[in-house]
C-alpha cells in the first residue's frame, strides 16, 4: 500500500489572510499584495479542536484527551466547509477568525470520513452574518498557478502559499486509508494546518488542502479535494444526511496481454478491462463474473487500463461511479464469452471494507466476561492491541479477497484475558478470533451477547478459529468471578455494544 | 508466541515448537589443555587420536531464481572417528555440501570424503573416504570412538575442540537438564541435554563432540554465551541414528502424527469428565497417513499411555534415565520405524487400547516441504512465469515485516494444509515470479499466486502443471489462479519462443524446468 506515507494536515490553524484580488473578476499577478485587514479572506478559519482518542485496549476507559489545528471556510450562512479528520473524535470545537481573538464554540453537521470532508456550525452565527462565503469553481488545468490559504505550523496567522497544479489522479485518501477519490496534486506548500483550507484560483475556491507527503518520502506534493468530490458531498448531505460513496465493488485487470486479449475476445482496440474479481454484496455481485471485459459505463468507452475519458481528463473508471449516489443507475456494457451484453446496474454502498480503514467519532464497543474481553475486528484494533496472532492477521487482511464477510460480517477477537484464578489457563489465547460461544457462531459482537446468556450447560464454551482447543469456563465460577473481576480491573460497564 | 508452550507434538507436525536455530554455536576462547590439572585425576583420558576436523563448503540453491545457486561458502567441525573408518558429524556440515574434507588435526593431513548416511531432522551425517592406500594411512593413527547413551541429569561431561596445531582443548560442563526440541529444521522435538558451563574456542563450529569419560555422549548443538547454556545432540540419538544406518537401510525418526494439548487446567478436565488427579492429554490434531490415524487413534481421544508408559497431565511420561520427559520421545527416540506400539486412550467415557506400528513422514509427503538440502528447488518456466512448489525455506526467505499480501496467505496455507490436502493436492503449485518476456506483457508485477488448474487440469504438483502445459485446448493456456486476477492467458507459441529465448539468455537460464 502505497498510502502510508500521506499525512493528513491537521495541525495549526489558518486565517484568512487577504489574498489580493479576491474579490477582482481577473486573476491576480503572482506579485500582487494581499490585504489582510480587507476582510475578504474573513471567511477562512481556524479550527481549534480538543479531541479524545478513544482506547481500543481497555475500551470501557474514555481514553488519551489531546487536541489539534485546522482550517476551514463559510460556505453559506453559518456553514464551514473543513475536512473531517480536522474534527474527527472532537469534544470541544472553536473557530476563531483572523482580525478577532475571540473563539466561537461549533459543532459537526455533517462529517463524512470516507472523502474526508466535514461540515461544522458556529453555535451561535451572529458573529459571522456578516462575512463573505467563498464561492466554488471547477477543476483546474494542469500547469495552471493555484493558492493555498490556511492556518499550518509555522506560526499563528494566516499563510498563504503559491504553486502550480501538478496532477489530476485517483489517490487513496489517508483519513480511513481504504478510500480512493480524485485528488489533485500542487506544488504549493501545505502542511500540517493548512487542512481544510481552501485551495484557490481566480479568486474561486478550487479544492480543499487535505494531505500531503511526509518530507522525508517526497518533496513538494500537496493534495487537494477537487470541486467534484466537494460537490458531491455537499449534494449528497442536502436531505439532511450523509449516504456515503456507492461502489460497483469489481477489481478490474488491465488486458495489456495479447494472448488475454485474444482469449477475452477483445479485438485489440484497447477498449474494455478485465474484471477480475467480484465481491458478491456489492452493486454488481449478482451481474458480472470473473473473465467478462467491461466495455463501457454510461457509454463511457472503458479502456483497456481501466481509464475512461472523463470531461477531459483520462480518470478511473469508478470516477463515474463516484459521482453518484444511492439508488442512481449505471449503464453498463461488457463482454462475456466473445459476447456483448448490456445492463442497467442500479448502484449501492458496500460497506464490509469499512472496518478495513481507520473509523472515527466511535465509542469502542466491546463484551467483558469472567476477565475474557470480546472486541470486533476492525483497523482500529488492529493497531492499539498491535496483533501479531497470524489467524487474526489473515482473517483482517482477507476480509474481502477471502470473502470471509461473507460468513462472518464482524469478526470478533478474544482481545486480553484478564488474569484471573477463573481463567488463569486461558492467558495464551488472547489475540484470538472466537468462532463460536456456547454452539452460538459468533458472527458479531451482538452474537457473544446472546450467546454468554444462554445459560443451559454447565460449561460456557468457546471456540476459536484454528486453535486447537476449545477454551472452557465453569459457569457458577464464572459467574462469581465476573464482578471481582470488574471492581479489580476497574470496570464500570462490562459491555458496549453501540448506540442501537 | 505464548500460546506454543501449551502444545505438545508428537511427530512431525509443522511449526508448534518454538524455532530455534542451532546454527553456529559461537563460542569463545579460553583453552584448557587436556592434560590440565583441574580436571578430576580420575578422569580417563580422552583419545585425541578419535578425532579428525572436518571442512565442508555448502553451496545451497537460490529459492527465488531456482536454476541458480548461491555463493558457496565454507564450514568447520570437528567429526568423531566411529568404528569402520566412519565420522560423524552434525547434519549441518553435509548440508548442500559440494566439498567435503576431512584433517588430522596434528599433521594437517586431508582427506576428501563424501556422504554415507543423513538425517536433517536428526542433524546427524555419517561421511567416509572411499578405501584407497592413501585412505588407509589416513585412518591407521586413529582410534574409533565409542558411543555411550548413559549421560544423566547431573553428569559431568566436556566438549572437545582442538587447537592450531592439534592440542585438544577440553571445557567441562554439567548436564542439567534433559528435555525434547526441535534441531534446525522444521520437524517435531528430539531429546536435547542442556548443559551449562562456559565454552572457549578457537574458531565457530558446526561440530563438536561432547564427551564422557572417554566416550561419545553427543554433538553440540548450540551454545549461548549470555547465559552460558549448551544444547546437546545426545547419545541416545546418535545411538538410534547409527543402529538404523547398520542395517543397510536407512528409514528414520517415527512419529506419531497427532498434536497434543495439556490439560492442567481444573475447568477443562472436568469438562473433558477427567478427574482432578488422573492422567491424559487431549488429542487435538492427527495427521493423514501418520501412524497415529493408522492405529485409529481420533481427534478428541484422551490419550493414557503409549507402550505401557502411563501420560500425565502435561503430556509427559516417566523415564527410567531422565525423569519428566515429553511423550514424544517415547516414539521418536525409544522406537524404530516399523515397531507395534499400543496406545491406551479414553473415548467416549471408555478406556480403549489401539494397536498400531510405528511409521514416519517423508518430507515429500507433506503439502509444504518441511526443508530441502542437496537438491534443487522444483520449478517449470513457461513464456517468462516462473511456478514453483511452495516450501517452507521459501517462505522462512521473507522476514517478518514482508509478510504481506500473497506471502501472509501462503504462510497461512503452510500452517493449516488440511483443505489443500483434501481436495488431493500433493504439493501446492504457486506463481513465484514473472520475468519479462512479450508473452507474459502485463503479468510483471504478479507473484505469490496459486495455481488451480492449467487448461482446464487441476494442479496438484508441477509434474501436472508442466503436463497440463502440453493440452492447451486453443491457442492460448488458461491459467486458472486461487487469488487475484484469478485466470491468465497466455500464448502457446510465444511462450514457446520465449522459453527458448530465455535459455542461455540474459537470466542464465539452463534449463526451462527441474522436476526430479
Amino acid at each position: 500500500m502505497n498510502i502510508r506515507p500521506l499525512l493528513p494536515l491537521l495541525a495549526l490553524a489558518l486565517l484568512p489572510s487577504a489574498a489580493s484580488a479576491q474579490p477582482a473578476p481577473a486573476p491576480p499577478p503572482a506579485t500582487q499584495a494581499i490585504d489582510v485587514a480587507s476582510g475578504a479572506w474573513e471567511g477562512i478559519v481556524n479550527i481549534d479542536v480538543s479531541v479524545l482518542f478513544p482506547d481500543y485496549r481497555e475500551p470501557w476507559n474514555a481514553g488519551q484527551p489531546s487536541g489539534g489545528s485546522g482550517t476551514g471556510f463559510l460556505i453559506g450562512k453559518n456553514r464551514f466547509l473543513t475536512n473531517a479528520h480536522v474534527v474527527s473524535n472532537a469534544t470541544r470545537i472553536l473557530i476563531r477568525t483572523t482580525n478577532d481573538p475571540e473563539p466561537h464554540p461549533a459543532k459537526i453537521i455533517h462529517i463524512a470520513h470516507d472523502c474526508d470532508l466535514a461540515i461544522i456550525e458556529a453555535e451561535d452565527g451572529k458573529h459571522f452574518e456578516k462575512l463573505k462565503q467563498l464561492d466554488f469553481g471547477g477543476i483546474p488545468q494542469l500547469n495552471t498557478e493555484v493558492i493555498a490559504i490556511g492556518y499550518p505550523i509555522g506560526g499563528d496567522r494566516i499563510s498563504v502559499t503559491r504553486g502550480v497544479v501538478s496532477r489530476i489522479d485517483f489517490r487513496p485518501y489517508s483519513h480511513t486509508s481504504v478510500d480512493s477519490h480524485l485528488a489533485i496534486q500542487v506544488d504549493a506548500a501545505i502542511n500540517p494546518g493548512n487542512s481544510g483550507g481552501p485551495v484557490m484560483q481566480e479568486g474561486k475556491v478550487v479544492g480543499v488542502a487535505f494531505q500531503g507527503f511526509s518530507g522525508r518520502v517526497a518533496q513538494n506534493v500537496g493534495y487537494m479535494i477537487p470541486i467534484p468530490v466537494i460537490k458531491r458531498f455537499l449534494k449528497d448531505v442536502e436531505d439532511g444526511r450523509y449516504d456515503h460513496y456507492v461502489d460497483l465493488a469489481v477489481s478490474d485487470f488491465s488486458i495489456e496481454n495479447p494472448a488475454q486479449a485474444k482469449a477475452l475476445g477483445t479485438n485489440g482496440d484497447g477498449v474494455g478491462v478485465m474484471v477480475a474479481d467480484v465481491e458478491p454484496a456489492g452493486s454488481v455481485g449478482e451481474l458480472l463474473k470473473i473473465g467478462d471485459v467491461i466495455l463501457s459505463i454510461d457509454d463511457n468507452p472503458v479502456m483497456n487500463n481501466g481509464l475512461v475519458r472523463f470531461e477531459g481528463e483520462l480518470m478511473d473508471m469508478n470516477e463515474i461511479v463516484e459521482r453518484k449516489f444511492a439508488g442512481d443507475t449505471i449503464k453498463l456494457k461488457y463482454m462475456r464469452d466473445g459476447k456483448k451484453q448490456e445492463a442497467t446496474v442500479t448502484l449501492k454502498r458496500f460497506d464490509p471494507y469499512v472496518r478495513l480503514g481507520a473509523q472515527y467519532n466511535q465509542r469502542p464497543r466491546y463484551i467483558v466476561h469472567a476477565g475474557l474481553v470480546f472486541q470486533p475486528l476492525d483497523r482500529n484494533l488492529m493497531d492499539a492491541h498491535q496483533m501479531r496472532d497470524s489467524v487474526v492477521n489473515y482473517v483482517f487482511d482477507n476480509f474481502l479477497t477471502d470473502k470471509l464477510y461473507v460468513e462472518r460480517p464482524e469478526p470478533v477477537v478474544l482481545t486480553n484475558v484478564l488474569p484471573d484464578e477463573v481463567n488463569t489457563w486461558l492467558s495464551p489465547y488472547a489475540h484470538s478470533i472466537v468462532d463460536e460461544i456456547n454452539g452460538v457462531k459468533i458472527k458479531s459482537l451482538k452474537d457473544v451477547k446472546t450467546a454468554l446468556e444462554k445459560k443451559d450447560t454447565a460449561f460456557i464454551e468457546i471456540r476459536l478459529l484454528e486453535k486447537n482447543r476449545p477454551l472452557v469456563l465453569k459457569r457458577e465460577l464464572a459467574q462469581t468471578a465476573h464482578p471481582r473481576i470488574m471492581q479489580t480491573y476497574n470496570i464500570l460497564e462490562d459491555s458496549y455494544l453501540g448506540d442501537e | 508466541m505464548k500460546l506454543f508452550s501449551y502444545f505438545l507434538l508428537l511427530a512431525l507436525s509443522a511449526a508448534v515448537l518454538p524455532a530455534q536455530t542451532p546454527a553456529e554455536p559461537t563460542v569463545v576462547k579460553k583453552k584448557r589443555v587436556l592434560a590440565a590439572t583441574d580436571g578430576p585425576a580420575s578422569r580417563p583420558v580422552v583419545q585425541s587420536s578419535s578425532l579428525v576436523k572436518v571442512n565442508a563448503t555448502s553451496q545451497p540453491y537460490n529459492l527465488h531464481l531456482p536454476w541458480q545457486k548461491e555463493s558457496p561458502s565454507g564450514r568447520r567441525g570437528l567429526g568423531v572417528v566411529l568404528a569402520g573408518n566412519r565420522v560423524l558429524v552434525t547434519a549441518q556440515m553435509a548440508a548442500d555440501a559440494t566439498y567435503i574434507e576431512l584433517e588430522l588435526p596434528e599433521s594437517g593431513q586431508k582427506m576428501p570424503a563424501k556422504v554415507v548416511a543423513v538425517d536433517y531432522e536428526a542433524n546427524l551425517a555419517l561421511l567416509e573416504s572411499p578405501a584407497s592406500d592413501k585412505q588407509k594411512a589416513f585412518f591407521a593413527g586413529l582410534k574409533p570412538m565409542a558411543v555411550d547413551a548413559s549421560a544423566r541429569i547431573g553428569d559431568a561431561v566436556s566438549i572437545l575442540q582442538t587447537g592450531r596445531v592439534g592440542e585438544l582443548i577440553e571445557s567441562p560442563l554439567l548436564i542439567g537438564k534433559v528435555l525434547t526440541r526441535r534441531y534446525n529444521v522444521e520437524g517435531s522435538g528430539f531429546l536435547v541435554y542442556e548443559a551449562n558451563g562456559i565454552i572457549r574456542s578457537e574458531a565457530n563450529s558446526f561440530t563438536l563432540p561432547v564427551v564422557k569419560g572417554g566416550k561419545l555422549a553427543g554433538l553440540l548443538l548450540s551454545y549461548d554465551s549470555k547465559n552460558q547454556v549448551t544444547t546437546i545432540l545426545p547419545a541416545p540419538i546418535i545411538e538410534h541414528f547409527l543402529k538404523d544406518v547398520a542395517d543397510g537401510s536407512y528409514e528414520g525418526f517415527p512419529g506419531l502424527g497427532m498434536e497434543l494439548q495439556a490439560t492442567q487446567d481444573e475447568q477443562f478436565r472436568e469438562y473433558l469428565g477427567l478427574k482432578s488427579d488422573a492422567p491424559g492429554v487431549l488429542i487435538t490434531t492427527i495427521m493423514k497417513g501418520g501412524s497415529a490415524e493408522k492405529a485409529g487413534m481420533k481427534k478428541g481421544d484422551i490419550l493414557l499411555s503409549i507402550n505401557g508408559y502411563t501420560i500425565d497431565s502435561r503430556g509427559d511420561y516417566k523415564d527410567p534415565q531422565f525423569g519428566a520427559l515429553s511423550s514424544s520421545h517415547l516414539v521418536r527416540g525409544r522406537a524404530y520405524v516399523g515397531d507395534k506400539v499400543e496406545i491406551k486412550v479414553i473415548r467416549d467415557g471408555k478406556e480403549v487400547t489401539l494397536n498400531g506400528q510405528l511409521a514416519r513422514r517423508s518430507p515429500d509427503d507433506y503439502l509444504v516441504l518441511p526443508y530441502q538440502f542437496d537438491k534443487g528447488p522444483r520449478y517449470v518456466l513457461m513464456g517468462g512465469l516462473l511456478f514453483q512448489e511452495l516450501s517452507r525455506p521459501y517462505l522462512d526467505a521473507f522476514g517478518e515485516e514482508q509478510r504481506g499480501g500473497a506471502i501472509l496467505r501462503l504462510a497461512r496455507i503452510a500452517a493449516h494444509p488440511d483443505k489443500y490436502e483434501e481436495e488431493g493436492r500433493k504439493k501446492l503449485v504457486f506463481l513465484s515470479m514473472v520475468l519479462p518476456t512479450p508473452s507474459a506483457q502485463g503479468y510483471d508485477k504478479l507473484g505469490g499466486q496459486v495455481i488451480n488448474k492449467v487448461n482446464g487440469k487441476a494442479i496438484n504438483d508441477l509434474n501436472d502443471l508442466a503436463e497440463a502445459f502440453k493440452s492447451a485446448k486453443d491457442t492460448w493456456h488458461v491459467i486458472e489462479l486461487d487469488d487475484f486476477p484469478h485466470i491468465l492467458y497466455l500464448d502457446t507459441f510465444n511462450a514457446e519462443r520465449d522459453n527458448m529465448r530465455l535459455l542461455g539468455g540474459a537470466y542464465r537460464i539452463g534449463s526451462l524446468k527441474r522436476l526430479e
